[in-house]
């Protein structure tokens, strides 16, 4: 038996499992017959006690193991009850076998049902990244950002950059220009010219950035780094024009400085001058730097640790950090010496003073104990004084080499490493503030309110909570919420069959990506934030290559914009062609895929996958069915019906939709049925045709927004909802509604609720004297 | 791969011409038992602005010749020192003399159209090819026999902080030329960073498992399990830092005077930092190949030192009648030249670690110039001078060739190392192979 079961290529296939997968049971359905749980206490109970505990008369065990479903159900078709075997079989035990399975069979079904609690959580990754770059950045200052677009452009009548030849001064939204033969101003002679650009540049997510220069002259391009050159193409080498491109690693939610120099050489005779920035974002593709990206104003360096840390276990949807491994602590290791050698680099900067600093021995002290507080987000006990920065500075003479040690033993503490160690509650929820809504430590101001007590009340936290919602990290935060809530944050790979689709290019994948996030940012954060707005709204981002694709007039180089479309055609975010796109095959459609998306994703129901792994079945093979009768006899039988009576009704309702997301009104020369169906949990059968009916369905459902409520908390605390009260989810979710689904407010009342829990009771330690003020600027 | 497997291969691995073979394979010492094969190592300096011809070339050819007085401080080595005269930079095409003689120095090949324009000529960009250290480091690298951490180390005494085809002479492939670093401490860093911060972490990693206890009374009797999960990490990373045994290249850590500044008067303390530096590295095996770059083509160090207060290449464009600035040159150029003695003393001081003698008895020194001579800026006599017995060849003597190309002199030190190319750079000047006479 191979390893893999052959299966079409499935574009979500690591997402959804190992293949494309019909799947078993989800929790009890109502219907006529007997559910799995009315046959269990019906047939087993007696034997097994209601919820698999055992009986001491009858079977003493708890009904738990390692079987499959399908396992069971085989075993208790042949042997089970014990006093009448074969009395329980086909359906009934699948349903019965699923349903123990499900409910405290099985080891996720054992965990589940253990009470849960708050655990100990170190930083994950990203908050780890994070916090050591707002850590060193917190001793930087930088300007307040100018409410401009583009960089500061200063053009120069010589080859060099001296303030007397400056004869402009400029502001540029974006890097292009072919001056040909000519010059950029009347003031300057085409001869000989050099052009300076700089400012910043936001990084809208974390990941690797490609800057591309294009010139037939002599330019060098800095980024983040002020020092050394990113692409270093003043020496033209080799005739023609020369595209240069290296790549960077950025954090999302920041600013980093960017300097473009660039000159044409009168000695060198070059005939014309003209030069391009563009920049390829993560998992995107060349193209221009959207001008609200570029800032005139400067922005501090920032330290990017390369340092490769395992990735955070997300087996529950959301990064867990309650767990260690021998890699994860070598990390910690790398990172704390790349830090270490940071900062020693960069001292004189950091600690403010001089190259000769003759106050360099109590700068570098004073710097050490700053460092420390704010790697630990509260200021020192005596006790941790003398431990971290005394010591060292005592015992080691050279001061650059003693705050080395410091360094190092900072970043290796638990008091750094995990989230939450600290005693005094005011900085714990400061800490705990930031990193829900920041994944971020706390800032200056943060701390200063927790030491001047501050942030004891619900409406003390709640209105800082508000006010750090407008901090770029929590709007960069919550849009990648939003991009796993649709189950497309890691930027997935779709490719698609090129003969029937040619002209959905990488390109077009890219702007569907951009329209995406658009509409997201849209939904979030208009003045309403109306979370059924997202589900509902008939408008599209559109650019003008979009616009040609989808049918949609728009001039060929419009930029994006928002595209009333037909009301009954599409119906809000899921409806999102690049959705559609993805939950689908390179060629059809794929109703599973999105059928699973909108019961796991959006409704919240568990689905787990099958035994075995399933082809869809070919075109060819059934050359006159649509995609929704391939599907609808591929999962036919008994056994495939108990989820896919709940998946494929509701993937139907898309099916409009094509392998590209285009809409279509017939699928292999018929009419698209778009029909579908859900039964709620409280046993209600709705029906719909379309999408329209399907948003309309869903953004009013309780379901729906209870589910949403849950992943969002799990998203930004890191920490089980049901850890924090058993009436938090329902609590959050009537308030959610009274709200007016407004997702901003959603979010500041999750973060407040869980600063302001407290994590479980800690055993009494001895009190440590506290000094009360940081020592912060 | 695990090294030779005969004797032939053994031999030719040595790096020993074929005309010796018969002769060495009667030797027993060099029997196939003896499994050991020496490290060789090369090491290029560079000065720059040419030379004083009159002052350098020995009168004399053959085994019997007299030091002139630029290269008197060479004089304790006179039998381990081989002088060629006649060897030509004949590349030619884009850039000007100072340019073109530094950018194919090393490459042997031809640099790119671009938008750097010399004194003269055409404007041009980077070499077009790899240079030679970099060609046999390659080599070296690929056999895990001759593998070393770095391969090989750049080395610079206050190099401008510009990239340009003046600054660099080394190059990793076309249009790839890789900086010298200039600051000892950064070399320092480099070669024993690592080092310096197991020590520092060591330090700390006992204090760390204390922290970890202390921290595990505050949380609950579930959470202290990860804690001490995580202090049994900690244990073990400092068990294993204990376990590595540093004192390989512990003892031979040299200590740097802290605070020397990269500035023109500090470049006689910056030299000998650099060369204490690179000794100590070949003595870690570090690297095999290593080179040494003064300041850059058209250079313009003040020695004050030595009372010249113009600048080098200043001085280097005065006529051979200004008496004054031959005397300076002279000077200057000697002064280089005792730094390439300073560097012989060191390593042959120093007992070659696990083998035979010292480690000049494994090492070739070649040092060179972009021009042959300033105030011409010809191309042809680069002053070539080599001190060391690292790749086999005949030393102790003054060697004349009739205007050959450098080319084959780069094949001659990729062969004496073991790297038997066809052709370098521009192979139009690679003749019939490898300059003759050397071995």
């Amino acid at each position: 038996m191979p390893t893999h079961p052959p299966f079409l290529p499935a574009p979500r296939r690591i997402r959804l499992g190992a293949a494309l997968v019909l799947l078993l049971l989800v929790p009890s359905l109502r219907a006529v017959d007997p559910t799995g749980e009315q046959i269990y206490r019906k047939k087993c109970a007696s034997c097994h006690g209601v919820s698999g505990e055992g009986t001491k008369a009858h079977y003493p065990h708890p009904l738990e193991g390692n079987r499959t479903a399908a396992q069971l159900a085989r075993y208790i078709a042949k042997s089970m009850p014990e006093d009448a075997p074969g009395t329980c079989t086909g359906a009934e035990a699948d349903k019965v076998a699923a349903y123990l399975h499900e409910a405290f069979y099985s080891k996720v079904a054992r965990e589940r049902n253990q009470a849960v609690r708050i655990e100990l959580a170190r930083l994950t990754v990203r908050q780890y990244q994070n916090t050591i770059a707002d850590l060193v950045g917190s001793f930087r200052s930088s300007d307040s950002r100018e409410n401009k677009e583009g960089l500061r452009g200063e053009y120069f009548s010589a080859r060099g950059f001296r303030n007397n030849q400056r004869v402009l001064d400029r502001l540029d939204r974006e890097v292009k220009f072919d001056f040909q033969a000519g010059s950029p101003d009347a003031k300057i002679k085409p001869e000989e010219f050099a052009i300076r650009w700089q400012g910043s540049i936001f990084a809208p997510e974390t990941g690797e950035y490609e800057f591309l220069v294009r010139t037939e002259n002599g330019m060098r391009l800095w980024v983040n780094d002020t020092t050394r050159p990113l692409v270093d193409g003043w020496v033209r080498s080799g005739a023609g024009k020369t595209e240069l491109r290296e790549t960077i690693r950025l954090l999302g939610g920041r600013a980093y400085p960017l300097r473009l120099e660039f000159f044409k050489s009168k000695q060198a005779k070059e005939k014309t001058a003209s030069i391009a920035l563009e920049w390829k974002r993560p998992g995107g593709v060349a193209g221009p730097i959207p001008p609200h990206y570029l800032s005139p104003s400067r922005a501090p360096e920032v330290l990017v640790v390369s340092a490769a840390f395992p990735p955070d276990d997300r087996s529950l949807g959301w990064e867990r950090a309650t767990s260690i491994s021998r890699a994860w602590d070598q990390a910690t290791t790398e990172a704390a010496l790349e830090v270490a050698s940071y900062v020693t680099a960069h001292l004189g900067e950091l600690a403010g003073f001089g190259f000769e600093g003759r106050d360099k021995p109590q700068k570098v002290r004073a710097f050490a104990q700053q460092f420390a507080e704010r790697a630990f987000r509260r200021p020192l006990s005596e006790v941790e004084k003398k431990l971290f920065v005394d010591r060292p500075f005592e015992t080691v003479a050279d001061p650059e080499a003693a705050l080395k040690r410091v360094v190092l033993f900072v970043l290796k503490s638990p008091r750094f490493l995990y989230r939450e160690v600290g005693e005094d509650e005011s900085y714990n929820i400061a800490a705990r503030l930031a990193y829900t809504l920041w994944d971020a430590p706390p800032s200056d101001d943060l701390l200063k309110a927790a030491a001047a007590g501050r942030l004891r009340t619900r409406e003390q936290v709640a209105a800082q909570a508000e006010r750090m919602l407008a901090d770029p990290r929590a709007r960069v935060k919550l849009e990648e919420f939003f991009l796993r809530w649709l189950k497309v944050d890691q930027a997935p790979e779709i490719a698609k069959d090129r003969a029937r689709f040619p002209e959905f290019t990488p390109e077009v994948l890219a702007d569907l990506r951009t329209s995406l996030r658009l509409t997201i940012e849209d939904a979030v954060w208009s003045k309403n934030a109306d979370f059924r707005r997202l589900l509902l709204t008939d408008e599209l981002y559109l650019n003008g290559r979009l616009a040609k694709f989808y049918g949609v007039h728009l001039p060929a180089d419009a930029p994006f914009q928002k595209v009333k479309l037909d009301r009954q055609q599409r119906a809000g975010v899921l409806t999102h062609p690049y959705l559609m796109a993805t939950f689908a095959y390179t060629a059809a459609s794929s109703p599973i895929h999105r059928g699973v998306f909108l019961s796991r994703g959006v409704l919240g129901l568990t689905l787990r996958p099958p035994q075995q792994a399933f082809a869809p079945l070919t075109e060819s093979l059934h050359p006159n069915l649509t995609t929704r009768e391939r599907v609808t006899l591929q999962t036919k039988p008994d056994m495939c019906q108990s989820c896919h009576g709940v998946i494929n009704p509701l993937g139907f309702t898309l099916e409009h939709f094509d392998a590209v997301g285009r809409y279509r009104d017939l699928d292999n020369k018929k009419p698209v049925d778009s029909t579908g169906s859900y039964q709620t949990r409280t046993g209600e059968q709705i029906k719909f045709t379309g999408s329209r009916d399907l948003a309309q369905f869903l953004a009013a459902s309780d379901e729906v927004q209870t589910a949403f409520v849950e992943q969002l908390f799990h998203y930004l605390v890191k920490q089980p909802i049901r850890a924090h009260g058993p009436r938090t989810a329902a609590d959050l979710r009537d308030s959610f509604v009274k709200s007016g689904y407004n997702i901003q407010k959603l979010t500041v009342e999750v973060a407040t609720v869980a600063a302001l829990h407290r994590r479980t009771p800690q055993e009494p330690a001895k009190p440590e004297t506290k000094t009360l003020k940081p020592s912060g600027k | 791969m695990t090294g030779p497997c005969n004797r032939r291969d053994f031999i030719r691995d040595l790096g020993i011409g074929a005309a010796a073979i018969p002769f060495i394979l009667n030797l027993p010492s060099l029997g196939f038992a003896n499994q050991q094969r020496r490290k060789q190592r090369l090491v290029v300096m560079f000065s720059p602005n040419g030379t004083l011809p009159n002052l350098f070339w020995p009168d004399e050819e053959g085994e019997k010749f007299a030091f002139k007085e630029i290269l008197k401080p060479l004089q304790p080595f006179h039998d381990r020192t081989l002088v060629l005269r006649g060897v030509c930079d004949r590349v030619r095409g884009d850039g000007d003399a100072h340019m073109r003689g530094m950018g194919c120095l090393l490459t042997g090949i031809e640099l790119f159209p671009g938008n750097i324009q010399g004194g003269s000529d055409t404007p041009a960009g980077w070499a077009r090819g790899i240079s030679i250290d970099q060609e046999i480091k390659n080599y070296l690298q690929k056999d895990p026999a001759t593998r070393t951490r770095f391969g090989s180390l750049e080395f610079g005494v206050l190099v401008p902080e510009r990239a340009d085809t003046w600054t660099r002479m080394v190059y990793a492939g076309a249009n790839k030329p890789l900086a010298p670093v200039d600051n000892p401490y950064q070399m320092f860093a480099k070669l024993y960073g690592q080092l310096k911060d197991r020590e520092a972490l060591k330090s700390v990693l006992d204090e760390v498992q204390q922290d970890l206890r202390k921290v595990s009374t505050r949380v609950s009797t579930e959470d202290r399990r990860l804690l001490e999960e995580h202090a049994t990490f900690v244990r073990e990373m400092e068990q294993e830092l204990r376990a590595t045994r540093d004192e390989a290249v512990g003892h031979l850590v040299p200590e740097l005077t802290p605070g020397v500044k990269k500035e023109n008067d500090n470049i006689p303390k910056l030299s000998k930092m650099q060369i204490d530096l690179m000794v100590n590295s070949f003595a870690a095996d570090f690297a095999r190949v290593a080179t040494l770059q003064f300041t850059n083509s058209v250079g313009q160090a003040r020695m004050r030192w030595l009372k010249v207060e113009e600048s080098h290449h200043e001085l280097s464009h005065l006529p051979d009648s200004d008496a004054k600035a031959q005397d300076k040159l002279t000077r200057i150029n000697k002064w280089f030249c005792e730094q390439m003695a300073y560097l012989a003393k060191r390593l042959a001081e120093t007992p070659e670690p696990g083998g035979k003698g010292s480690l000049l008895d494994n090492t070739l020194i070649v040092w060179t110039n972009e021009l042959g001579k300033g105030n011409s800026h010809t191309l042809d006599n680069i002053p070539f001078v080599m001190v060391g017995n690292g790749l086999d060849f005949k030393m102790g003597r003054s060697l004349k060739y009739n205007r050959q190309p450098h080319n084959r002199l780069l094949l001659a030190l990729a062969h004496g190392m073991g790297h038997r190319i066809k052709a370098f750079g521009n192979p139009n000047f690679c003749g019939q192979g490898p300059l003759p006479n050397l071995t």
